[in-house]
């Protein structure tokens, strides 16, 4: 449809942009802008790539730090501990002073209660307070001018686990939040590796051809038919769990796919009449690799990025899922699942949480990777 | 009147709805066909020629709507669900495409395939059915037909594949057979052939032929009666004779004079040899890889030899597969070839790489297809200088856009639209730019290899026509690969004719079109340049 | 066709011979051992374990004996579990595996080709944005996510099925849809765009143009397209199906094969892990020859050489 009137438009087009051109990464550009899939996932992924950078930061808790008393404590918007915990336990610490007790109130990190007695108070009786785990900096506030009653005030500290403690006492936020860094940074780490292997090896064996290519590709076929992941998980194994050797064993395997990719497409382009057209007028290989090759192999390259990412995610949380990923106190969300798993009687958050983390990452990622894909390759339309 | 007619079609209109909004097609068109005459709708790509039959049989891509009236004799076709449109379709009437490499189920014995309309609208049991297909296969002259019903369509030729088709739509006996470009991606001698067998056909079984093509060629030769489309609108109709005797619109006039003419002279008898080439031999190499396997030797190029003047075109004409590329190719050094290439009396036939360098200035190369030649990402002034790059290195920016301004100039472009990519403009713009590509680097020797086929008539002419000035104003010498005789006739002043990697005939152009004396070239110059009706023809021969 | 699969399967010696000498001297070379525990053992009666199982020699020779055993069929005795050879635990496991494996693959082959091809004849209506929603779904979610929350939601908190253990059919249900779901939504997604284009294809477009009814279009001429990739597709994921997966095993409890290669590594037992590596190469290369003779059947463009 391009040549509708040829006669008369054959040496103008519409000239409403006829200066400045298009290209086709522009046009790419504005179709990803209109799916509104790729956009919310683009949106999805910053905000949980931000929170995975920073989010440990200005977190209140460690992601190591251990609350003994917090065991496994549920998801909850209220602070640690609960006022139905903390009046008993004030109560019951007050009551060994024996002294007569009003209404005991809690107004957010300090308690009060009213207290009385037949003869002065002893201002000792603070340390009744002092010595539960619960309170601290107990005192007696608004004493009256005989001294027989007052105010019995006491610092709570309340902490808030939004999204609950594990097994160990540990807020489940923070390593949810520190689990996102690992994985993330372990999915493109392992794809730049993949990447870099990849279109190296790709680009060579197809541009070369030949007999060259023919042995390349050979061995790249044997490579497939091994059992990869088995080959990570020995070398994890006997190698010790290190967040180094993790990603490279990752990207070891994840690299054919890459390689096949671009080699293909390095094969077309080069049978390609402008690649011919190139070396009619006397361009030298790098310069073709340059000009022609490179940036036509990178719509392909940029979209199985985009879907090399998960995979290299999805393969880091099995490794931790089965025990092999990084260490303690150091998690990733495939481990924080696997606690999860073991737990889910009676604390199903500490699986649900960071499934659905990991859920999302994965979603936002595929959408992202199927809107570019789209985008780059606009066969459809 | 219309009550004659088998199919009516009024007022029909197509759209497609796209992303960038909807697309009108076919915009209001009225066509009649009566029974046993031929009707042609002719016209240029993106024309709605095709959407309008495949809307009148239900075909369109899902994004396409038909609003409208096509009447096969009284049942309406638009609208028609699709269980009754089907009592309609390949039962009374047929149709073959312009893909005879792609319309079979490449999954399915071809006797299976032309036995299902037969099975599904008569009834036939697969036996009965089968009889009959051997029957259609004899009567479109596949041999051996008891043996190839059972054939796969990979293992037939393109031309072979259409007879297939056409088998098939004749199955059951169609009041009208709709024959969508039939011969459009076959051989010349190939669609002499086929022409040949519809017109037989059509005489012996009597059906209406709607034949829809972009070349007038055929249409002289086949029809009773034309509609010419063009943006979806019939802009003018009537009966062939009359009409190309004295076309009324416009456009009608442009595409009847769209067909090259002019004569190119020959060059000094004096003119210095510039590329040379003597036994030339290519010979490509399958299999033989790392596990075995035979190795298959193809001659491509079969020791030809040829010297191009200064000034001088030769035309290389040769059905697909006959060398003719490849010959073009090696001449530059583009390919490893054996025997001697010589330019300018230097022996370049063992240059390498780097040796080959300094001389691309002078040897260039514009490619048939213009979609494919020009590199996607970069715009239409980074194409068009990249040549500079090598061989003027030393040019500055601004030097370089100066040039990159008159030479676009030159092939007759807007120099303002330099900025823009390839994507955004049409093949004939686009070709103009692989021109200007190569015409920057003022070389002396070009091998244009088909430049035009890939472009639709009006536009081809204008090529060729710019193609002659640039020739005159730099004295360029051209190897002008193709064919399209009509084309090479208007650009050659010598040609040569080759088949399976061999010079059958060379010469003069002139002596070869009024007197071809091997039987090859006449084959070729009978199935392109005849202009007597193939009616008239089989009357005299049968 | 008889030579073609005898050439196949001596071109995949080669293959199996890299395979099993890669993993051989891997684990042979990494640290640790199968006799190193928390105590150590006597010197003298390590002495003699290692004897007795040809630890003493140069590593080569023990290479050598490991493929002459293989060759005769012997996998070696287990180290972890002592009364056991590498050959009885696969005697046990094996058909386990294949049991749940061959369900979810009969289960992901047809529910996943009927969704993908209903996707498609249904193109761009709800029921396409459906199967493409829930297909997105099941690709995206990794095994070990839904396997322990269909256990939590059907076992733990509704009590319907049981949680894990293996015995009767019920213990079959929970794990066999964690296999199936991901390969139904691989193979919906698949069959969805081999049908689509072939709905496109100009062969297609012939059938309709002959007045086909259009169960003929779709169902002849269409869905053996569409299959192609299918079958493709199959071979890989049957062999992985097949040969236990690690995490529904472990999450479910279920007696097959899928654990033994990270216990076995875990444990340093180098019998196992490798009777594991060896038989899920096998696997993959019986599984490959199977589908591309499969292939060949359908597409009669494909020869056998």
């Amino acid at each position: 449809m391009t040549d509708i009137n040829p006669a008369m438009t054959e040496t103008q087009i519409p000239t409403a942009s006829a200066a400045a051109g298009r290209s086709l990464w522009q046009d790419a550009w504005l179709r990803l802008r209109r799916n509104k899939a790729a956009v919310t996932s683009a949106f999805v992924l910053l905000f949980i790539a931000l929170a995975g950078v920073f989010g440990p930061w200005f977190s209140p808790h460690p992601y190591d730090r251990i609350y003994p008393q917090y065991v496994r404590a549920p998801a909850s918007l209220e602070a640690y501990p609960k006022e139905d915990a903390i009046v008993p336990a004030f109560e019951s610490a007050v009551a060994r002073a024996r002294i007569e007790m009003g209404e005991t109130e809690v107004d957010g990190s300090t308690v009060r209660v009213p207290i009385s007695d037949g003869e002065p108070l002893d201002p000792r009786i603070v340390r009744y307070v002092d010595r539960s785990d619960l309170f601290s900096n107990a005192r007696i506030e608004e004493l009256s001018d005989d001294g027989r009653s007052g105010v019995l005030a006491a610092d709570v500290s309340r902490i808030r686990f939004i999204f609950g403690t594990d097994a160990n006492g540990r807020d489940l936020l923070s390593r949810i939040l520190i689990g996102i860094r690992i994985s993330l940074a372990i999915g493109v780490l392992a794809s730049v590796m993949a990447l870099l292997l990849g279109v190296t090896y790709g680009a060579i064996a197809g541009y070369l051809g030949g007999r060259i290519d023919n042995v390349m590709m050979r061995v790249v076929d044997i490579l497939y038919s091994l059992p990869f992941i088995f080959f990570v998980i020995l070398l994890v194994v006997f190698f010790g769990r290190n967040f180094v050797l993790i990603f490279i064993a990752i990207g070891c395997t994840e690299w054919l796919d890459m390689a096949r990719i671009v080699r293909g497409q390095t094969l077309t382009l080069k049978r390609q009449e402008f690649v011919q057209a190139a070396e009619a007028l006397g361009v030298n290989n790098a310069g073709i690799l340059k000009r022609h090759i490179i940036p036509n192999t990178l719509g392909p390259v940029v979209v199985f990025v985009t879907l090399l990412v998960p995979k290299a995610i999805l393969l880091e949380s099995l490794l931790s899922f089965l025990g092999l990923g990084v260490q303690e106190p150091l998690t990733s969300l495939g481990l924080l699942i696997s606690e999860g798993a073991s737990n889910m009687r009676g604390a199903a958050w500490l699986l649900i949480y960071p499934a659905v983390t990991l859920t999302a990452i994965l979603f936002a990622l595929n959408f992202l990777g199927d809107g570019l894909r789209d985008a780059l390759d606009p066969k459809d339309r | 009147m219309a009550e004659d007619n088998i199919l009516s079609v009024r007022g029909l209109h197509v759209d497609f709805e796209t992303n960038d909004g909807v697309v009108h097609a076919v915009k209001g068109i009225d066509i009649d066909v009566k029974p046993g005459e031929t009707v042609a709708i002719v016209g240029e790509s993106g024309s709605g020629k095709s959407q309008t039959m495949m809307a009148m049989m239900g075909l369109l891509a899902s994004n396409g709507r038909a609003r409208g009236s096509a009447r096969y004799r009284d049942k309406e076709l638009i609208g028609l669900p699709e269980r009754q449109l089907n009592h309609v379709r390949g039962e009374k009437i047929t149709m073959i495409f312009q893909e005879p490499m792609t319309s079979l189920d490449p999954l399915y014995r071809i006797g299976r395939q032309i036995a299902e309309p037969l099975i599904h609208h008569r009834g036939m049991s697969r036996s009965q059915a089968r009889a009959r297909v051997i029957e259609l296969l004899k009567l479109v002259g596949i041999p051996d037909p008891e043996r190839r019903i059972d054939a796969y369509p990979h293992e037939m030729s393109g031309g072979q594949r259409q007879r297939v088709m056409i088998a098939m739509a004749l199955a059951n006996d169609p009041d009208m057979l709709i024959a969508d470009e039939p011969t459009t991606a076959l051989d010349v001698t190939i669609q002499a052939q086929i022409l040949k067998l519809l017109a037989e056909l059509q005489r012996k079984l009597g059906m209406a032929i709607v034949f829809i093509t972009h070349d007038l060629g055929i249409v002289r030769r086949f029809a009773d009666r034309v509609y010419v489309m063009r943006s979806g609108e019939v802009v003018e109709s009537g009966e062939t004779e009359s009409l190309f005797a004295s076309p009324r619109h416009s456009y009608t006039k442009m595409l009847l004079s769209a067909e090259p003419t002019g004569r190119k002279e020959p060059p000094v008898p004096d003119a210095p040899i510039l590329l040379e080439g003597h036994n030339v031999e290519v010979v490509f190499r399958a299999g033989g890889g790392f596990f075995g396997g035979a190795e298959l030797e193809l001659r491509a190029v079969d020791r030809i030899s040829l010297a191009l003047r200064k000034g001088q075109t030769i035309g290389i004409v040769g059905e697909s597969g006959s060398g003719k590329s490849t010959l073009g190719r090696a001449l530059l050094r583009l390919l490893p070839s054996e025997g001697a290439i010589r330019f300018e009396a230097r022996d370049i036939s063992n240059a390498d790489k780097g040796e080959m360098r300094p001389l691309r200035k002078e040897l260039q190369l514009v490619f048939q297809d213009p979609f494919g030649s020009l590199s996607p990402r970069l715009t239409v002034g980074q194409v068009v200088t990249e040549g500079l790059l090598v061989h003027e290195p030393s040019l500055g920016a601004r030097e370089r856009d100066r040039r990159a301004i008159e030479a676009l100039k030159e092939v007759g472009l807007d120099p303002v639209m330099r900025n823009r990519y390839p994507h955004e403009f049409s093949g004939g713009q686009r070709q103009r730019i692989a021109i200007a590509r190569a015409m920057i680097l003022k070389p002396k020797v070009v091998v244009l290899d088909e430049p035009t086929s890939a472009l639709d008539r009006s536009v081809q002419k204008q090529i060729v026509e710019l193609l002659r000035d640039l020739q005159k104003a730099h004295g360029l010498s051209y190897l002008f690969i193709s064919h399209d005789l009509a084309v090479v006739r208007a650009m050659a002043d010598y040609l040569v004719v080759m088949k399976q990697g061999k010079i059958v005939e060379e010469g003069p152009t002139e002596e070869i079109f009024d007197n071809p004396s091997h039987s090859y070239t006449q084959t070729l110059m009978a199935a392109a340049v005849d202009q007597t009706r193939f009616r008239q023809l089989d009357l005299h021969t049968g | 066709m008889f030579a073609y699969v005898l050439r196949r399967f001596v071109g995949a010696v080669p293959t199996l011979f890299i395979i099993i000498t890669i993993a051989f001297f891997m684990i042979r070379l990494a640290p640790g051992g199968p006799f190193d525990l928390e105590r150590p053992l006597d010197p003298l009666i390590m002495q003699n374990l290692e004897r007795a199982y040809n630890f003493d020699k140069p590593l080569w020779q023990q290479y050598l004996i490991y493929l002459g055993n293989l060759a005769q069929g012997d996998l070696g005795p287990s180290f972890t579990r002592r009364d056991f050879s590498v050959v009885d635990l696969f005697r046990t496991g094996l058909p386990v595996s294949i049991r749940i494996g061959s369900l979810a693959l009969s289960l992901a082959l047809v529910i996943g080709v009927v969704l993908g091809a209903w996707a498609a004849l249904r193109q761009n209506t709800w029921v396409d944005y459906m199967v493409v929603g829930t297909a997105t779904f099941g690709i995206t979610i990794p095994t070990f996510v839904i396997a322990p929350l269909l256990s939590l939601g059907f076992g733990v908190m509704m009590g319907w099925l049981p949680a894990g253990g293996w015995g009767t059919w019920k213990h079959m249900v929970l794990p066999v849809t964690t296999l199936a779901l991901p390969q139904i939504a691989i193979i919906a997604r698949l069959t969805r765009g081999a049908t689509i284009e072939a709905l496109r294809s100009n062969h297609v477009r012939t059938a309709r143009a002959y007045g086909l009814p259009s169960h003929v279009v779709v169902g002849v001429h269409a869905l053996r397209a569409a299959i192609l990739p299918v079958v493709s597709y199959l071979g890989p994921a049957a062999a992985a199906l097949l040969t236990g997966s690690v995490v529904v095993e472990t999450i479910f409890g279920i007696p097959g094969i899928g654990r033994y290669f990270v216990q076995g590594a875990l444990g340093r037992d180098y019998t196992l892990v490798m009777g594991t590596v060896v038989v899920i190469a096998v696997f993959v290369i019986v599984f490959n020859l199977v589908v591309d003779i499969l292939y060949a059947w359908l597409d009669p463009r494909v020869r056998y050489d």
